[in-house]
C-alpha cells in the first residue's frame, strides 16, 4: 500500500516531467493564496493577502522574483472547509500554481492543504492558529505564525508577570475567569489556557458562548459570580464586543480584563469608547508599532503598507502573513525548486534568531514543522491607541490602568 | 434573590429583542404564508441605515428610524411586487427566492462596506437604568418598550381598521376576502411593505446594542422563526409572547445550565411544542400550512 508521502511524491514527479518540455523561465513563479475573500472574514482574508503580495512585491522590486522569476500572487476565495478544496483546485488545475499559501482560518486550512498534497504542492500556513494543524503531521504543511499554544502561553504570562505582579497576589491566590467562544478557534486557545494556568496553581473558571448569540449576558453573571481578578475572553469581533457591553451595563468590572486575538481594532473603540477600553490587555500579532530592536524593518512595513494601500493596517494579522510570506520565499530560494519536499527541507534548515523579521520572529521549524520562535505579543489600549507592553523588548509604552480604576 | 431577579429581567429583555424582530416576520409568515428568509437581512439593513443617517445626517438612530421606516416600507412593497408576486403559485420556489434576497443583500452590504464592524450610538441608550436590586440596560429597555407598542399599535391595527380587517381577512380566507371585494395584491404588498417596515425598525432600536456586520441578520432570525412557529402563525399576541418564552428559555437556561447549550434547550422546547400543537401556542389550526392555496 502506497503511503500518502509516496503517492505524493510520484504525483509530483509526473507532473514536472509533464512540464519538463515547456520552456518555464520567464513564466511567473505563482502561488495560490487560500483565503476568504467574501463573506463575514473577507476583511482579515483580504488584508492577509494583500500582505502576500505586498512582500512579492518587495521582493520582485528587490531581487527580481525567486529563481530567476517573478512571484505572483493568485487568489482562491475560501470561505469554509469546502470552498477551501475547490480553491486549491482550481488554483492548481486552472491558474497553474506551483504552491499555496494561507489562511485566515483554521478549518479552511486544514481542507485545503490536505487538497494541495493531493496535488503535490506545498501548503505554507501564515496565521491559522489550531494547534492540530501542525500536530496531523502532514508533509507537505509548515506553519510560519504562532499557534494556539503560542497565544495560549503568552496569554499565561500577561495573566502570571502582569496582572498578578500589579494586583500583588501570587499566583496560587490569583483567581481567572476564562471566556471563549465555543468553535475549535476559541476552545483550542482556552484549553491552552486553562492547561498553563492551572499547572501555575491559579483557579480557573471557565466558560463558552456562541460567537452568534445575540445575548450573552448569562455569561457575563456566571462570571461575574466568580468574582475573578482577571477576565480573559477568547472570541471574535462581534461577540468581544458583546460582552465587554453587557460586563459595562451588568456593572461587572474586575481588576483586569485581557482580550486575545481580536479586540485591538477600531471596530471595539468604536464600540465600548476609549474610556472603558483604557488599560483592557490584548494578546494578539505583533503590531507595527513595536519596537525597532524587537521586530527590525516594523516602521518600514509601516511605511511600505501605507504607500501601497494609502492608510493604515487593517488588522496585526497582516504584518504576521507578511513575514510569513518572506519565510516562505527564502525556503524556495535555499531549496531551488517549488517541490514541496524540498521547500519543507529548507525550511527545516532555517536557523534565525528571534528578532530576525518585522515581528519579532526568528525561524526555527520543529520536526511537525511548527515555528518555534513566532510567539504573540500582549498590548494595551492607552488614550484610545494599542501599544504594545510585553516582552519588555517589543514594549513601545509603560502598562497602565492596572488595576482598573 | 437577586440573582432570579437578574435572570428574569435579562429574560424579559431579550424576549423584548425577540418579539420586536419576529412581529414583522409573523405578519408575512401568517398573511402571505411566504417563510421569509430575508427578514433578518431587513433588520441588517435597519442597522446600517441608522449608521448611514448618523454618519450623513448626524441623526441618532431612533431618529433615523422617522427615515428608515418608509424607505423599508418601499423596499418590501417592491421585493413582494417584483420577486415574490410572479411566483405565487409557487410556495417552494418563494422560499428559494427569499432565500437568493438573503444571499443577494448581505453580499452588498459587504461588498460597501468591507466587511468591518461598525458601531452606532445613541444618546438615549447609555448606561443602564436600577430597578430595584437590578440593572437593566437602557437601550434594551426601550427596545422592550418599543415591541410592547408596536405589537399593541398593530393590534389595534388589524382590529380597528378596515385595512386590517382587511388583512385578517386574507389571512382566514384568501378566496372568500377576495368575494368580499378585497384587493388580495394589494393586501399581500402591503402586508409585506409593513413586515419589512417592522424588521427596519428593529433595526434602528437595536443598532446601538451590537456591533453590526453583514451577517448578523442570520442570528436574529433563526429565534425569530422559533418564536413565530411557537407563539403561533398569524397571531400577533403569539408573536409577543412567543418571544418572551424563547427570552425567558434562553436566559435561565443560559444562567442555570450553560450558555453554550442555550439554543439546544430553546430548539427541544420548540421541538415539544410543535409535536404537543402543531398550530403554535395561541394559533389557529390549519395556520401551519404554508403556501399551499389557491391562486388568489
Amino acid at each position: 500500500m502506497l503511503t500518502r508521502r509516496q503517492f505524493a511524491a510520484m504525483a509530483a514527479s509526473a507532473a514536472a516531467l509533464a512540464a519538463a518540455g515547456r520552456a518555464r523561465a520567464a513564466e511567473p513563479l505563482k502561488i495560490g493564496a487560500v483565503n476568504p475573500y467574501s463573506g463575514g472574514m473577507a476583511l482579515y482574508g483580504d488584508e492577509v493577502t494583500r500582505c502576500y503580495e505586498l512582500a512579492a512585491k518587495q521582493l520582485n522590486d528587490a531581487k527580481g522574483g525567486l529563481l530567476g522569476r517573478k512571484v505572483e500572487i493568485v487568489r482562491g476565495n475560501a470561505t469554509s472547509a469546502q470552498e477551501g478544496i475547490a480553491a486549491v483546485e482550481q488554483l492548481v488545475g486552472r491558474d497553474g500554481v506551483e504552491g499555496l499559501i494561507g489562511t485566515y482560518a483554521s478549518s479552511i486550512s486544514n481542507a485545503a492543504s490536505e487538497a494541495a498534497l493531493n496535488y503535490g504542492k506545498f501548503y505554507w500556513e501564515t496565521n491559522a492558529l489550531a494547534a492540530g494543524l501542525t500536530e496531523r503531521g502532514l508533509p507537505n504543511y509548515a506553519r510560519s505564525g504562532p499557534s494556539s499554544e503560542d497565544f495560549g502561553k503568552r496569554s499565561v504570562e500577561g495573566v502570571l508577570d502582569l496582572a498578578a505582579k500589579r494586583l500583588g497576589k501570587d499566583a496560587a491566590s490569583m483567581n481567572v475567569w476564562l471566556e471563549h467562544e465555543d468553535s475549535a478557534y476559541g476552545t483550542s486557545i482556552a484549553d491552552a489556557q486553562k492547561r498553563l494556568l492551572e499547572e501555575a496553581g491559579v483557579t480557573v473558571g471557565i466558560g463558552a458562548h456562541s460567537y452568534k448569540a445575540i445575548d450573552v449576558t448569562d455569561s457575563v453573571l456566571r462570571a461575574k459570580s466568580a468574582a475573578p481578578d482577571l477576565w480573559v475572553l477568547t472570541g471574535y469581533v462581534g461577540d468581544t464586543n458583546l460582552l465587554l457591553r453587557a460586563a459595562r451595563d451588568q456593572g461587572f468590572a474586575p481588576p483586569a480584563i485581557m482580550s486575545v486575538g481580536v479586540g485591538d481594532t477600531k471596530e471595539t473603540l468604536d464600540a465600548l469608547g476609549a474610556e472603558f477600553l483604557e488599560g483592557v490587555l490584548l494578546v494578539s500579532y505583533p503590531r507595527a508599532d513595536i519596537s525597532e530592536d524587537y521586530g527590525p524593518g516594523s516602521n518600514a512595513f509601516l511605511e511600505l503598507y501605507k504607500a501601497e494601500f494609502g492608510r493604515d493596517p487593517v488588522a496585526p494579522q497582516g504584518m504576521t502573513a507578511f513575514v510569513g510570506a518572506k519565510m516562505l520565499f527564502e525556503a524556495i530560494e535555499a531549496a531551488g525548486s517549488t517541490d514541496f519536499e524540498a521547500v519543507m527541507a529548507a525550511a527545516k534548515a532555517m536557523d534565525r534568531p528571534e528578532g530576525s523579521y518585522e515581528t519579532g520572529y526568528g525561524a526555527k521549524f520543529s520536526d511537525q514543522m511548527q515555528n518555534t520562535r513566532a510567539a504573540p505579543v500582549i498590548a494595551q489600549w492607552q488614550g484610545g491607541e494599542v501599544k504594545a507592553v510585553y516582552p519588555t523588548a517589543a514594549a513601545s509604552a509603560e502598562v497602565v490602568n492596572l488595576p482598573r480604576a | 434573590m437577586t440573582e432570579i431577579l437578574n435572570i428574569l429581567a435579562l429574560g424579559l429583555l431579550l424576549g423584548g429583542i425577540y418579539a420586536l424582530v419576529s412581529v414583522g416576520l409573523n405578519l408575512i409568515f401568517g398573511v402571505i404564508r411566504v417563510v421569509n428568509f430575508a427578514q433578518g437581512e431587513f433588520v441588517m439593513l435597519g442597522m446600517y441605515g441608522a449608521l448611514a443617517a448618523q454618519v450623513a445626517l448626524g441623526f441618532d438612530p431612533y431618529l433615523g428610524a422617522v427615515l428608515i421606516l418608509p424607505a423599508l416600507f418601499a423596499l418590501g412593497c417592491a421585493v413582494y411586487w417584483l420577486i415574490l408576486r410572479p411566483l405565487q403559485g409557487e410556495p417552494m420556489m418563494q422560499i428559494f427566492a427569499t432565500f437568493g434576497l438573503l444571499m443577494l443583500i448581505q453580499n452588498a452590504v459587504l461588498a460597501a462596506t468591507g466587511g468591518a464592524a461598525f458601531s452606532v450610538n445613541s444618546s438615549l441608550a447609555v448606561g443602564s437604568v436600577a430597578l430595584g436590586p437590578v440593572q437593566v440596560g437602557t437601550g434594551r429597555l426601550i427596545v422592550l418598550i418599543a415591541a410592547t407598542v408596536v405589537t399593541g399599535g398593530l393590534a389595534w391595527y388589524l382590529n380597528a381598521t378596515w385595512h386590517g380587517k382587511a388583512i385578517r381577512a386574507v389571512a382566514q380566507d384568501r378566496a372568500a376576502a377576495k368575494l368580499m371585494g378585497v384587493n388580495v395584491q394589494r393586501v399581500y404588498t402591503i402586508s409585506f411593505g409593513i413586515g419589512a417596515a417592522l424588521a427596519g425598525l428593529a433595526g434602528c432600536l437595536l443598532a446601538p446594542l451590537y456591533s453590526m456586520t453583514p451577517q448578523i441578520g442570520i442570528n436574529f432570525i433563526l429565534p425569530a422563526f422559533a418564536v413565530v412557529v411557537l407563539g403561533g402563525l398569524g397571531s400577533v399576541a403569539g408573536a409577543y409572547l412567543g418571544g418572551f418564552i424563547v427570552g425567558l428559555t434562553e436566559a435561565f437556561s443560559g444562567y442555570y445550565l450553560d450558555p453554550a447549550l442555550k439554543h439546544a434547550v430553546l430548539f427541544v422546547v420548540f421541538i415539544v411544542v410543535l409535536v404537543v400543537r402543531p398550530q403554535g401556542l395561541f394559533g389557529h389550526a390549519g395556520a401551519e400550512e404554508v403556501g399551499l392555496r389557491e391562486d388568489g
